[in-house]
Order: structure tokens, then sequence, then C-alpha cells
């Protein structure tokens, strides 16, 4: 019955190693975001150091960052939610045909975030209560919600004219000091999630079911009702994420959100190498989403083909769980 | 006859322990031979050295029916015709009994490699029959009764694979069976020894050796004390030779504690093993509950949390405690520091602040915001008090050694000021040094008013804290030893034994 942590009946009282803190273990995404902007600033120097280059990869990441951002919930609390992309497409698709059929903005938007609470509620349902793995059944789950927007979409493409429709376009595009207001709704978004994250009990109690549910559990955490709290969050955040996009771009199928998928996961486990090593956090993802856009962005004005964002942030994510994993086990 | 096992000067040195101290034994084909002895008494190096599990120091010499076993390999003790089943039995849980029973075996098969289910179904339900079982063996075997699983597992050990089975190994093999199911066992093991082979099987559960058992060998301490018929035996003479002394009364030197009011009160509590178990504890009381394996006691700590379901009533401060909602036990001041604590308390990646606040994150927050400030210098303080070891509220808990992630999750409680404070294993994994500390918080606690329940199959540790023990057998709380009479010899008879409450016979 020992302990096999330590050596048999060994203190170890380890104290961090002291090495010259260039602070590489929690900000090594900041040195390699700004190795890429040496590197393509070099290479493209007309094309990349522009003001319109980085508003455009700005711009470009703010409906990504909200998807991402709404992941960190689930995630914290060591739950998958592969749903989070479907969410953003039925809710795009809901907006669109909501205000195509004349019934106003109010319904629109309020319908498509109300989508996102039965998806969160659902997705607990299936995890919590029946048990299943949240990432198959948050799977299954997305596969469902698809074949929901193709229903809605009649399986063909809805298209707002900016004209018609020019307030609902407005509440994306209206520009503040060069950026549109979607950024900003982005920055509120992480600023209130960076507060229940490191702020609030509801944070402490996220990380601690993710940790260790048992012995959260027994240490008087409501463990179903924080997962389930995490799920309507992250549904809600995916399905604003899904108007903020509806605004933006205009147009709307069964396809428009697939490719959020997996860049928001990207940005949520390589952020948690970042600031807060080991554990999901609203700064390191930011890091994360911006380092990757800025080398995608880059990879595109150099002239690679689309495919290469597939390729960046596979790579990023395969290379960001493993330098996780890595550090996990020095720490243990 | 030859003898199916003759075991000369068995010695197993561990570093600087001597687990096994030339030990002989014989046992004879068809004789069912017990092996008892307290935790510690080298019942379990022996069986591992029969298993090739340990090499024994040179000078040993074991032979099976005859020809000298090699050490060290298990093969080679199978081919001997040695058999074991484990306590855990070694099934796997959605197989079915055909395929449980060719595990490590192999399959009968035609020419052509395909397996011949006919004559292999047919094997297993003879094997079974062979020891008076009739079982469902098309089922996955989850879903069998625990006899019939241990059947299973006998079965297997006993098939001939390369050479007959000439001694059958048990480890406590009515450990986790009620009543009526350990009575079938018995007849089965008197079954397999009818039929020639000899078998040994370890127990510290009376009843085995008293029903099953021809004769019983006792060590102690390593050593070999006697080998005799378990006709004529008493339950008396038998734990006088595993303790070693005839049981006196224990004289403490310690006065009992002043309690105060009840506090916390069972009523018919009932869960997995538990059955129908009543207890109050009052303020300033340190309680401890005593048991062997399978006898309830390491569910008694969770049910009375509340963490998990049970029937039965308990009340704190008279009002009932809902099941299976801890965070509620908390609120009305119970607090659980469980076994394990890496499964069940420990946040290993997070640091000890938040190791120790996580019961009530929201103590120190101005509109809306957690004081990290005013945090780490309560947790500071509270790191001081129990002389956590390095004292930084920072450092995450697997920089800790166990003895010091134990204190963590003490404090954790002890910050609350619980009313009831339950420790399951205490100081399980823990050293020396901590263990002393965590004593002295125990006592700390109960001189200032909580209820303290501690449930531990360290003996000494029982009497060093607590003011009475309560001894569970097969579910039920059997009896009560006071503090006047505590000692550990007297819990470990009275855990594998009969009551102790009366000196005669």
């Amino acid at each position: 019955m020992s302990d096999t942590k330590t050596a048999a009946g060994v203190e170890s009282v380890a104290k961090p190693k002291k090495r010259i803190n260039l602070g590489f273990d929690r900000f090594s995404g900041l040195y390699v975001w700004a190795l890429l902007i040496i590197v393509f600033s070099l290479w493209i120097p007309d094309l990349f150091l522009q003001t319109s280059t980085l508003q455009q990869v700005i711009i470009f990441q703010a409906i990504s960052a909200l998807v991402a951002l709404g992941l960190l919930l689930p995630v914290a609390a060591g739950a998958f939610d592969l749903t989070v992309a479907a969410t953003l497409t039925v809710a795009m698709c809901f907006t669109g045909w909501a205000l195509t059929n004349h019934h106003g903005v109010v319904i629109a938007a309020g319908g498509a975030l109300l989508i996102g609470v039965v998806v969160g509620l659902a997705n607990s349902l299936v995890v919590v209560k029946l048990k299943v793995d949240s990432f198959i059944g948050t799977l299954g789950m997305s596969s469902i919600l698809v074949a929901v927007a193709y229903r809605i979409t009649d399986t063909s493409q809805i298209v707002l004219s900016t004209t018609g429709y020019a307030p609902f376009f407005d509440f994306a595009r209206t520009q503040f000091f060069g950026l549109p207001l979607s950024v900003y709704y982005a920055a509120a978004i992480a600023l209130f999630f960076w507060w229940i994250l490191e702020y609030t009990p509801g944070g402490r109690y996220l990380y601690a079911v993710g940790g260790n549910p048992i012995a959260a559990r027994l240490a008087g955490v409501r463990v179903n009702r924080v997962t389930t709290l995490a799920f309507v969050a992250s549904g809600v955040t995916a399905a604003f994420a899904g108007i903020v996009a509806m605004a933006t771009i205009g147009t709307a199928g069964a396809d428009s959100g697939s490719g959020y998928l997996l860049p928001a996961f990207s940005a949520v486990f390589l952020g948690a190498t970042q600031i807060r090593p080991g554990r999901v956090n609203v700064l390191g993802t930011l890091i994360a989403i911006f380092l990757l856009a800025t080398g995608v962005t880059g990879l595109q004005l150099v002239g690679a083909p689309n495919y290469v964002t597939g390729l960046f942030n596979g790579v990023a994510l395969i290379t960001a769980v493993a330098l996780a994993a890595r550090s996990a086990r020095r720490r243990a | 006859m030859t003898t199916a096992l003759s075991v000369r000067d068995a010695t197993k040195i561990f570093g600087g322990t001597t687990a096994l101290d030339h030990v002989s034994i014989d046992v004879e084909p068809g004789e069912v031979r017990a092996l008892v002895g307290q935790n510690g008494c080298g019942k379990s190096t022996l069986i591992k050295i029969l298993a090739g599990y340990h090499i024994p120091e040179p000078g040993t010499s074991v032979t099976v029916g005859g020809q000298e076993l090699a050490f060290g390999d298990g093969t080679a003790s199978e081919a001997a015709g040695l058999r074991f089943v484990h306590q855990d039995l070694g099934l796997v849980a959605n197989l079915d009994a055909v395929d449980n029973m060719a595990l490590g075996q192999g399959y009968i098969t035609n020419g052509t490699q395909t397996i011949n289910w006919r004559k292999e179904r047919g094997a297993a339900r003879e094997a079974l029959a062979a020891l008076g079982y009739e079982i469902n063996i098309s089922v996955p075997v989850a879903g069998l009764q625990m006899s019939e699983r241990t059947a299973i597992a006998i079965a297997r050990a006993m098939s001939p694979r390369g050479t007959p089975p000439k001694m059958l190994i048990l480890d406590e093999p009515t450990a986790n069976l009620p009543a009526a199911e350990a009575e079938r066992l018995y007849a089965l093991v008197k079954r397999v020894a009818a039929s020639g082979v000899a078998v040994l099987f370890v127990s510290h559960h009376f009843d085995e050796v008293f029903e099953m058992a021809d004769s019983v060998t006792v060590l102690r301490d390593g050593k070999f004390i006697i080998t005799r018929p378990v006709a004529g035996l008493t339950e008396e003479q038998l734990i006088e030779y595993v303790v070693g002394r005839r049981l006196e009364d224990a004289d403490h030197g310690g006065e009992a504690r002043p309690h105060g009011p009840a506090v916390i009160d069972l009523q018919g509590i009932s869960g997995r093993t538990v059955r129908d178990m009543s207890l109050t504890v009052h303020r300033g009381e340190v309680v401890g509950i005593a048991g062997i394996t399978g006898s309830g006691r390491e569910e008694v700590a969770s049910l009375i949390f509340g963490g998990h379901g049970h029937s039965g009533v308990i009340t704190v401060d008279g009002e009932a405690l809902p099941q299976s909602r801890p965070d509620i036990s908390i609120d009305r001041g119970v607090a659980l520091v469980p076994a394990e604590r890496h499964a069940n308390a420990a946040l290993m990646d997070q640091t000890l602040r938040e190791n120790i606040t996580i019961v009530n994150p929201g103590h120190h927050m101005t509109l809306g915001f957690l004081r990290r400030r005013p945090e780490k210098s309560d947790v500071q303080t509270w790191l001081e008090r129990l002389d956590v070891r390095p004292p930084v509220t920072e450092f995450t808990m697997t920089q800790l050694s166990g003895g010091n992630q134990q204190k963590v999750v003490i404090a954790r409680w002890l910050r609350q000021e619980p009313k009831v404070l339950i420790l399951d294993e205490p100081t399980q994994g823990v050293d020396v040094g901590a263990k002393a500390d965590i004593h002295r918080m125990v006592d700390e606690a109960a001189a200032q008013g909580t209820a303290v329940i501690v449930a531990s199959t360290d003996h000494e540790e029982l009497v060093r804290v607590c003011d009475r023990v309560v001894i569970m057998r097969r579910g039920r709380a059997a009896e009560v030893i006071e503090r006047s009479r505590l000692t550990p010899d007297n819990l470990t008879a009275a855990t594998i034994g009969r009551d102790v409450t009366d000196g005669a016979a």
C-alpha cells in the first residue's frame, strides 16, 4: 500500500529548477509567433508588412476565436465538445432562414441562441445522463446537427443580400478604430470567460471536474451540474459565433461551419501549453489563435495553395498535444 | 504415495527484513491445508515463491510430487503441477465461461485451426460438473454469481495443461462471498481434494479454516509455528498460535476522553456489503472501524458521508442526510478524507492552494472576483499549521511526498471546521513522521469537539487514536471494543475470529 509516486519514504522536496527564465515553458507561443512574423517579413516584406494584412489576420480570426473560447469550458471540465462547428452551422442557417422569411432580427438571433442552449442540454443529456463518452456522443450529435442544417437550407445555400439586410450586417461589420464589431465581440467573450475561469468558484469547479471528477464530487462539487453548464455555455457561444458569421459572410449552407472545428481544437490545446501550462486557458488560446492565423495568412500570401491551412492546423494540433504530454510527464 | 508439496527451509530476505525464516511444511495429496497468520507473517511471500514470483534464498528447497521445483519461473511452477487462483480470480468480465477457461491454455481446434466449439463447450461443462457446478457457460461471467465465477477460475486451474495438477493454491477463496455461497465453495474444495489434488489456501477467515481444512499451518513473523489437524482445534487455541500469546486485558494509560452530546446517528444502514449497521458518535469522540477485506469496513466511511447510496437513515444533529449528495453532507458539517487519495481526493496537477480551497472557493471574494492574496495567506497559515513540507501554496500536489499530500487533503477539511470528520485509511502510504503528525491532528480535532470516525486496517493506528473500535465482520457491526481493552492483537483476533468480549471459551 505504498505511494507509487515517490520513492519509498523519501520526501521529494522538489523546487522548480532554477534556469535562466526566458519563460520558454509558459510563453513559447509568443516566441514562435514572433519568429513567424520575422520569417514572413523577410520573405515577403511588401505583402506581409501592411496594416491590411494585420487587419485580415485579426478579422479572419474573430469567428474562430468565438468558437475556440466557447470550447474552453467543456474542455476545462474534461469533456470534448465536437458539436461547436455544427452548432455554428445550424445557427447560421437558422438566422438566414428566419431573416429571409421575414421573421425579424429578434426571432432570428433569439432563435439561434436558443438552438445553442438546446444543443448544450442535449449534449449534457447524452454525456452526463446516458454516460456516453463525450467524444463519441458529441461526434454523433454533430452529425445530427448537420442533417438539421440541410433540412433548414433545403440542401442549398441561403444568401442574404447586402442591401436588403443592411442593419443585420452592421451588427458584425461596423468598424471602430479600423476593426469590425465582430472582433470586439470576441474580445468581450474572451474577457468574460477569462473572468469565469480565473476569478470565480465556477472556474475552480470546472478545472476540478476536469482534473479528478471523483475527488471533485467528494469535495462537494456538483459535477453533473457543472458539466451541463459547460456544454450549454459552449453551445450558446457557438451559436453566437454563427450569428456573427452570418452577419460577416452573408451566405450560409450546411457545409459552412465544418472548417472551424479543427482550428478551434488546435487553438485550445495549443493554448493549454501557454501561460498556464497543463490547463486550457483564455490567454493561451488567444495567443494560439493569432499564432496559427499569422502562419496561415503568411503562407497564403506567399502563394501556397488553400489546403495549406489544413496542413498547418493539423501539424499544430499534434505538436501542441505532444508538447503538453511531454511537459506533463516532466512535471509529474 | 509421494508428498504433493514439500517445502524445506524456505527463506526470503528483502533488504533488511526477513520475510520468511526457514519455513518447512509438507502437504499430502488430497489434503486440504489452511495457511494462516497475521499481515506480514510471510504467507503471501511463501505463495509468491511457489508461483515463481520471488526467488528464495539459497538453501531453500521445494519439491512438488517428488520433483524439484525451479524457482523464479511461473511456467515451471505450472508445469510442476502447482495451480493458483488469486483473490481477484483473473477472469475477463465480458467473456463467457468457455472463453475464460480457454485463456492461457488455448482452444480445441480442428485440423484447419478453427475452434471446435462443440468439443470446447463439452469440455467446459464437464470440468464444471466435476466440481459440482452447472453454470450457464454462454453468458459473460460478469453476470454470474461470485461463487460461480470462483468455480470457473478453479475449473480453469484444474484443467490438465500438459501435466496434471498436483496442488491447487487459493488465496482468500471466500473473502468476497456471502455465507450461503461460501458453503457451496467448501463443498467444491472438498471435491477437488477427493480427486487426489492437494489444496493449500491462505485465509483470514476462521470459518473457512474450520469448515474446509483438514489441517492448518500457522506462520508468525516469517517463522513456522505449527502444523496440526483441524480436528480438536479450538478458536482460542488458533488465535493464540496466530497472535503469540494469551489475550490479556489491556491496560490503557490514557484517560478516556470526555465526550459531548451525540452528533451523528446511523440507523439500519446497508450498502453493498454492509448490513444493518447502527452507530452513534458523540462530539469529541474518536470511533474506529476495523475489519478485514470483505467485512464492509472499506465501505463504511463513504456510506456515512453519504457519498454513495444506502438504505437506512443517517442523521446529523437531528437532520437526516440525503443519499448521494456529498455537497449537502458537507453543508451539514460532515467531512470525508477518502482512502486512496490519488484516485479520490487529490487534484494532482493543481496547486496546494486550489486543493485546499476547492470545498469553498468563494470564501475570499470581493465584487465578484476571487481575491488571490487573502486566499494565499489563508492557505499558507494552514500549510504551516499542519507542517506541510514544503509550505509553498503554489506548488502542485505532484511535487509533494505522500505524507504531505495527505496533510493537504486533511487541511482541506479541517479548514471547514466540520462537526463530523471521517478518515478512511488516513496514513496509507504515509511516512512515519507524517503519520505521527496526522494522529496528533486527530487528537486535536477531537479536543475541539469534532466527532471523528477512523476506518483503518492499521490496528496500531486505531489503538493510538480511538476511544472505541467497531469490529466489522461479514458486513455487520459485530462488536465494539472499548479503550480499556484496545490492543492490536485484540483487534486482529476480533476481525478474524470470534468475540473478544468474554475471556472464557
